[in-house]
C-alpha cells in the first residue's frame, strides 16, 4: 500500500545533509531546525512492515552469524534508505554513551523540528551507528546505549513525547560507506520518520 | 551611563514597536546555552552524567563552589523557557481556534496546514493567537 506521507523530498534534502565526504545520497550533516524539518518530512512509500523490532533482529543476526561485510550496502541499510531521514553528528565521550555538551544544541535542533506541527503526527527511530573498529558485538551494544541516551535527552530535557521515539543501535551493520568500514564517517546518528501517530488531521488545530 | 540610555532607548523602541516577541527560547538555543555556560564544568566534574538523566543539576550543585553562578542561572532559565514553550505549543490549538475558524475554515487539517494558513493571515489573527504562535516557536 502506498501511503502519502511527506517523505521523499526529504531524501533529496537529506542528501544535502548527512556526513561530509560520503558518496551516498545521505551525505551531509543536518545541524539546524529547518534542515531537520525538511529532511524528516516529505512524501515516500511508507512500509508498515519495516519495524524497529525487525531491524534489531536483522542486526543481532548479522552479529551472531558474523555475516561478512560486503562492498554493497547491507540489507538493513537498504531498507532504511527508503525512509525520510536525516543524519546528525553527535559527539560522545570515548567508548561511552555520554553525550558531550558541544552536541546539546544539535539535540535541541532535533527537538525543535519534532515539536513543529509539520512533524507532530509522526514518530521516529533514532539510530546509532559505529564504524567497524572494535568488535561487532561491542559496537552493537555501544550504539544502542548511545541511541538510548539521545532519546532520553529528547524526552526529559527537550520534552518530546516518548510515544514518538524509539532507539535502535545498529553497530556496524548499516555502514554508510561499506568500502571503508573503518572510516569514522560511518559513525553517525540517523533519525528516520517511521510513520504517523494517528490519522492526519486529528493532530493539531482541527477547527471542527 | 551612555550605555544605560541606549539600552533604555532600545527597550522603549521594542515596547512600542508592537511586534510580538517570544518569551520562550528554542530548544536549540536552550541546549546551546547549557553547553556554553555549563559545558566546561560538566566536562570537568560531571563527565559521567548524561544530560537526559535529570541528574546533571544535582551533580553540578555538588561542585557549586567551582561551578560559575552563570551556569546555574542559565540552567534555570533554560528550564523555564522550555516549560513556557511547551505550554504555548499545547495551548496553540485553543488560543487559535477562533482565528482558525474565521480565516482557515476551508483548510484541511494536518501537516501544519492550519498553521500555514494562520501564518499567511498573521496580520489579522487575534493577538492572543499570534503571541501563542510566537511563543510556540512557529512564528516570528
Amino acid at each position: 500500500m502506498t501511503r502519502f506521507t511527506r517523505l521523499v523530498g526529504g531524501l533529496a534534502l537529506a542528501a544535502a545533509l548527512a556526513a561530509p565526504l560520503a558518496t551516498s545520497a545521505s551525505a551531509q550533516t543536518a545541524d539546524n531546525n529547518q534542515q531537520i524539518l525538511q529532511g524528516l518530512s516529505s512524501v515516500t512509500n511508507d512500509d508498515p512492515s519495516l519495524t524497529v523490532e525487525l531491524l534489531r533482529k536483522m542486526a543481532q543476526d548479522a552479529v551472531a552469524q558474523n555475516q561478512p561485510l560486503g562492498l554493497n550496502k547491507s540489507a538493513i541499510a537498504q531498507k532504511l534508505d527508503k525512509l525520510a531521514q536525516i543524519t546528525v553528528q553527535i559527539q560522545f565521550a570515548l567508548n561511552s554513551s555520554i553525550i558531550r555538551p558541544e552536541s546539546y544544541g544539535t539535540l535541541g535542533s532535533i527537538a525543535d523540528a519534532m515539536h513543529h506541527p509539520i512533524l507532530w503526527n509522526y514518530k521516529f527511530v533514532v539510530v546509532g551507528n559505529t564504524d567497524a573498529t572494535g568488535t561487532r558485538a561491542y559496537n552493537l551494544k555501544l550504539s544502542q546505549e548511545r541511541a538510548d541516551a539521545i532519546v532520553q535527552a529528547l524526552v526529559t530535557l527537550f520534552r518530546v513525547s516518548p510515544d514518538r521515539l524509539q532507539a535502535l543501535g545498529l553497530g556496524q551493520e548499516a555502514l554508510q560507506v561499506p568500502g571503508k568500514p573503518d572510516d569514522p564517517i560511518n559513525r553517525r546518528v540517523q533519525i528516520f520518520n517511521i510513520g504517523t501517530m494517528g490519522p492526519m488531521g486529528k493532530a493539531w488545530m482541527n477547527p471542527q | 551611563m551612555k550605555g544605560t540610555i541606549f539600552a533604555l532607548g532600545a527597550l522603549v523602541l521594542a515596547a512600542t514597536s508592537g511586534a510580538a516577541s517570544a518569551q520562550t527560547m528554542s530548544y536549540a538555543q536552550a541546549g546551546a546555552l547549557i553547553a556554553k555556560s555549563c559545558g566546561p564544568s560538566i566536562e570537568r566534574f560531571c563527565a559521567t552524567v548524561n544530560i537526559g538523566t535529570g541528574q546533571m543539576q544535582q551533580c553540578l550543585t555538588q561542585h557549586q563552589d567551582q561551578v560559575p553562578r552563570q551556569c546555574f542561572d542559565d540552567f534555570t532559565a533554560v528550564q523555564t523557557g522550555i516549560a513556557k514553550r511547551v505550554a504555548a505549543q499545547a495551548d496553540a490549538g485553543k488560543a487559535c481556534s477562533a482565528s482558525a475558524q474565521q480565516f482557515c475554515s476551508g483548510v484541511k487539517p494536518g501537516d501544519a496546514n492550519i498553521l500555514d494558513c494562520l501564518l499567511d493571515s498573521v496580520k489579522v489573527v487575534r493577538p492572543a493567537c499570534k503571541q501563542t504562535l510566537v511563543d510556540a516557536g512557529w512564528a516570528n
